[in-house]
């Protein structure tokens, strides 16, 4: 028999039995199992009661103890499998792989199988208890009282649970789980509703029935300890709470049953799951308010109210999550530890509130990272986002998430053909304003600036932006948001002032921070230091570092500067240089007066221009003093003006001759020798090309005003007494080469002033001007009254100065052969193997000197005049 | 032909302005002339050219400092003539 193998080491016992002990043995065994069987099976009977402990007893007498529990667990076990398990999962076989269960029915059919199934548990402890009592009284009686009166109760209840939970374990369908989580996900969404009633927009708490109001409850979330305690004192959610009462009894059945670590996961990953819906929904696509504050009061007002509530209705608010309660059995575990007096925050719900905050923390940091692009883009309007993002990334510490994420979405979105490069700029200078204030040491940013570098590195027109955007408020960005008309100069200049007494916080964190100046090989400020910024400057982030960065060196973006000023200033039409001498300020602040020494010298020829002007035309002799020869056709010397430039510190001037009319001849000779006069012994030499004139053409029937170059003026009054010229004579006029003359005189065609026809010999233009008819469609339609053209630095794109472009591609010109030569050679090269062989092989005549994003400009314009071709970083002869 | 009356209300024209010199550098501190010497900043009234009785000229700084710099009758640094200002 198997009942017996258990005593199998005892059977030299049975030698000393009498048959009447063995008589005795058998029939108390028989007797004890039959009452057990009823007891168990018997629905509540427990009037075997007093045979029952007899037998026990008589069992105990004969040293068959063991034989007893043995025997009682396993017919419990039994009885557990068959009334209590397979009934209490059978309810639930419903739900089986067809996920969309009923909120409703869950909770309905949940409750009513643990009640079932806590029923059944309850009666067999109950019989248990029996057992413990037979076997209790049965010690007690031969010790005499000197027996640990729990003993049996301490042994066998244990074992019990263990019993009741592995036979559940043992049998669990998988989805149980997942029903669990049904369960309370529909559970906290009631509460969360409920809760958010009492909410009101300011997240203020309201007075309603079970939720008692505490003054207190407006008052600060700071972190910590004390935040918890209010919460305790407000008491909003209290364990009295019908669902919290409700879903209560549900973790405690449940636990009971041995499923402790089980419900709470599902609790907890129903709270994350509504956390997280939570944050999406009140951050969402909103990035002009912070919404951190919004979530922390959240957690505070729903989960960790719950929480709180729920542990004290459980009354382990203390000794809840300490590593045995899985264990433990719920008869040890009730009410002890609970004292209603004492509102101290359990360690569980500290580490609850840790866990909820860290989560909501991460799932606002990735939804803002996520985003980032469109933040920077709408920034600084979006500054409480990036403020929000900041603190999440402090808490959570992943900035390199933000990194990685940030670089892909620059490269997909804005690193591409399509994007102009004024765009490209203005998205790097965002980006660095908007991620200084999450890194303020600069360290990330050097990382996510590097594509955006490296990218602008290739493109031509970028220095030209980039002087643009530095010295130009009007110009480059066009977004009309009510900006004033600063310069990015101008505004970090006043950033600078303003951020003067601010000190630099450094908590970040410094291991993470450590990692990537390791990562990045990261050396600090590219630019030479200014002395006059000493070292409070030495670890902020340097905006215009970062943007000099991008060119190579400062001295090409003075350079740039220089050329662009020229041209400026050789189109101005007066002296006024106010804005161009503050610019200079600040840029001689930035990068060093004697780098400003040139810009600031022809400034100042405006200033001397402007004296000297008054100064000859002051004393000049009045040309109505000059007699009748000039007739009428003399011009007054109040309309000429003239900018007087120290020629040896502007950038090279384009030297076009030009014949220009007579009598504006006339009053620049005139002029000269006033000037000769005056200033003796310098002398004036007209750059007559230059400069800017304003005309009136009066016709029959209409008026039109134009500031144009010279070069127009000469062309234009050519056609006042004489109404037809071909291009070959026109050009002979005016003393410039045909192929200008064709070029510059396309201005006058546009503004439908000359028509052009072919003349006699079919080579020859014939330019006529368009007198009575007004050309409509040219004109705009109007064709009365005057109208002005400005046109100041001319549409064709004509320049005054070389441009620095120019200038670099004449001096490469001569590495030209040279590069042929060696992708003949080689196939392909990259451009760091190409910069290093010319300073390799070009040590004379003239040695290689240049930077390589000045190579590499140069490069990209051999690709675009289809000499070369560049294809995975690599650059090849085109064939 | 019509009527018309073609006229510039204004002209804004460009010169550059140069020393009415034969040489182009000054033959002491070989800068141009029509840049300044080294001790000043801005070219022109402020950094003036002088000649000799010899017709050379100088950035009259830098002249000057030679003048000084001798102990005894200073000479042309060109063409070693006796120096004197011109119109002196
Ligand atoms: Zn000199
Ligand atoms: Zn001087
Ligand atoms: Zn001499």
């Amino acid at each position: 028999m198997e009942d017996w193998s258990s005593s199998a080491c005892n059977l030299g016992i049975l030698d000393t039995l009498s048959n009447d002990a063995v008589q005795e043995i058998v029939e108390s065994y028989n007797g004890f199992c039959a009452a057990t069987e009823t007891l168990l099976c018997g629905a509540g009977d427990l009037s075997v009661g007093s045979e029952f402990v007899a037998d026990v007893q008589s069992l105990c007498k004969h040293g068959l103890e063991s034989l007893v529990r043995d025997h009682f667990l396993r017919a419990l076990e039994e009885t557990f499998e068959k009334n209590g398990a397979f009934k209490f999962w059978r309810h639930f076989e419903a739900y089986g792989k067809f996920s969309e269960i009923g909120d409703e029915e869950v909770q309905e059919v949940l409750c009513k199988a643990l009640e079932e199934i806590s029923m059944e548990k309850q009666y067999q402890e109950k019989c248990l208890l029996m057992l413990v009592h037979a076997l209790q009284s049965y010690k007690e009686n031969i010790s005499e009282g000197r027996h640990n009166s729990d003993a049996e109760r301490v042994y066998l209840f244990p074992k019990y649970q263990l019993l009741v939970s592995s036979v559940l374990m043992a049998t669990l369908p998988p989805h149980f789980p997942e029903i669990l989580n049904w369960y309370f996900k529909g559970r906290l969404e009631e509460l969360s509703t409920i809760m958010s009633g009492e909410l009101n927009d300011d997240g203020e708490i309201q007075d309603k029935a079970e939720i008692s109001l505490n003054e207190k409850s407006k008052v600060s979330y700071r972190v910590g300890q004390m935040e918890i305690d209010e919460c305790y004192h407000q008491g909003m959610l209290s364990e009295n709470n019908k669902l919290v009462k409700n879903i209560g009894k549900v973790v405690r059945d449940l636990r009971s049953l041995g499923f402790t670590s089980m419900t709470e996961d599902a609790y907890a990953s129903a709270i994350f799951l509504l956390l997280k819906a939570k944050v999406h929904e009140l951050a969402g696509d909103d990035y002009r308010n912070s919404v951190l504050e919004s979530i922390k009061q959240w957690i505070q007002a729903v989960p960790l109210q719950f929480l709180h509530a729920l542990l004290v209705y459980l009354g382990d608010s203390i000794s809840y999550d300490s590593v045995s309660s899985g264990l433990k059995s719920p008869l040890a575990s009730r009410p002890s530890s609970f004292y209603p007096g004492i509102n101290t925050p359990s360690e569980g719900l500290v580490r609850w509130k840790l866990r909820l905050e860290y989560f909501a923390y991460e799932t606002l940091q990735d939804l803002r990272i996520a985003k980032l692009f469109e933040i920077i883009v709408d920034y600084p309007d979006s500054s409480p986002a990036i403020e929000d993002l900041k603190q999440c990334l402090e808490y959570t510490g992943q900035h390199s998430k933000l990194v990685e994420s940030f670089i892909s979405a620059l490269r997909y979105r804005l690193l591409t053909a399509g994007a102009s490069t004024n765009d490209i700029l203005h998205q790097y200078v965002s980006t660095i304003k908007a991620l200084r204030t999450i890194d303020p040491a600069g360290v990330f940013l050097e990382a996510v600036g590097e594509p955006i570098r490296d990218y602008l590195r290739g493109r031509k027109d970028t220095i030209k932006c980039i002087v643009t955007m530095l010295t130009d408020g009007t110009g480059g960005n066009s977004n009309l948001s009510g900006n004033t008309g600063d310069s990015l100069l101008e505004e970090l200049n006043r950033d600078e002032e303003n951020q003067e007494n601010i000190g630099l916080d450094d908590d970040f964190n410094t291991d993470d921070k450590q990692a990537w100046i390791n990562a990045q090989h990261w050396e600090p400020d590219p630019v030479e230091a200014d002395p006059l910024k000493g070292s409070r400057n030495r670890r902020k982030v340097d905006i215009l570092g970062m943007i000099v960065g991008i060119i190579g060196s400062k001295d090409q973006l003075v350079n740039e500067y220089r050329v662009m000023l020229a041209e400026k200033l050789l189109n101005k039409s007066d002296y006024d240089i106010d804005t161009e001498i503050r610019t200079l300020e600040l840029l001689k602040i930035h990068f060093g007066e004697s780098s400003m020494q040139k810009c600031e010298i022809m400034l100042n020829d405006l200033i001397d221009s402007k004296r000297t002007n008054t100064n000859v035309k002051a004393t000049i002799n009045q040309p109505s003093q000059r007699g009748a020869e000039l007739g009428d056709t003399a011009l007054p010397m109040d309309i000429l003006n003239a900018t007087i430039i120290s020629s040896n510190f502007w950038p090279p001037i384009q030297e076009e001759s030009l014949v220009v009319p007579q009598p504006v001849e006339q009053l620049l000779s005139d002029y000269a020798k006033r000037f000769n006069e005056i200033k003796i012994p310098r002398k004036l030499l007209w750059k007559k090309n230059l400069g800017a004139v304003k005309l009136e053409l009066q016709f029959e029937d209409r008026q039109v005003q134009f500031t144009v170059a010279p070069i127009h003026a000469a062309i234009i009054m050519q056609f006042q007494g004489q109404a037809s010229w071909t291009s070959k004579n026109l050009a002979a006029a005016i003393g410039v080469p045909i192929d200008v003359l064709n070029r510059r005189i396309n201005f006058w065609t546009s503004k439908g002033i000359l028509a052009e026809s072919l003349g006699e010999d079919s080579n020859e233009h014939l330019f006529t001007l368009v007198e009575g008819i007004v050309d409509t469609s040219k004109n705009g339609g109007g064709n009365s009254g005057s109208r002005e053209d400005i046109l100041i630095g001319d549409e064709e794109g004509e320049q005054s100065t070389a441009s620095v472009e120019d200038q670099l591609r004449k001096e490469m010109t001569v590495y030209e052969k040279f590069i042929v030569g060696m992708l003949t050679n080689f196939g392909s090269m990259a451009l760091d193997r190409i910069h290093n062989t010319l300073k390799m092989f070009c040590i004379a005549d003239p040695p290689y000197d240049k930077t390589i994003q000045q190579l590499q400009s140069f490069l990209s314009g051999l690709v675009s005049e289809e000499k070369l071709e560049l294809r995975d970083g690599m650059y090849f002869l085109k064939k | 032909m019509g009527l018309k009356n073609f006229r510039s209300s204004w002209w804004h024209a460009v010169a550059s302005w140069t020393w009415n010199a034969q040489d182009e550098t000054c033959g002491i501190c070989r800068m141009a002339f029509d840049g300044c010497c080294p001790d000043c900043k801005i070219p022109g009234d402020d950094c003036p050219l002088i000649w000799g009785s010899c017709n050379h000229a100088f950035h009259l700084h830098c002249i000057l400092k030679w003048v000084n710099s001798q102990t005894s009758q200073a000479h042309c640094p060109m063409c070693r003539r006796e120096w004197q200002f011109k119109g002196s």
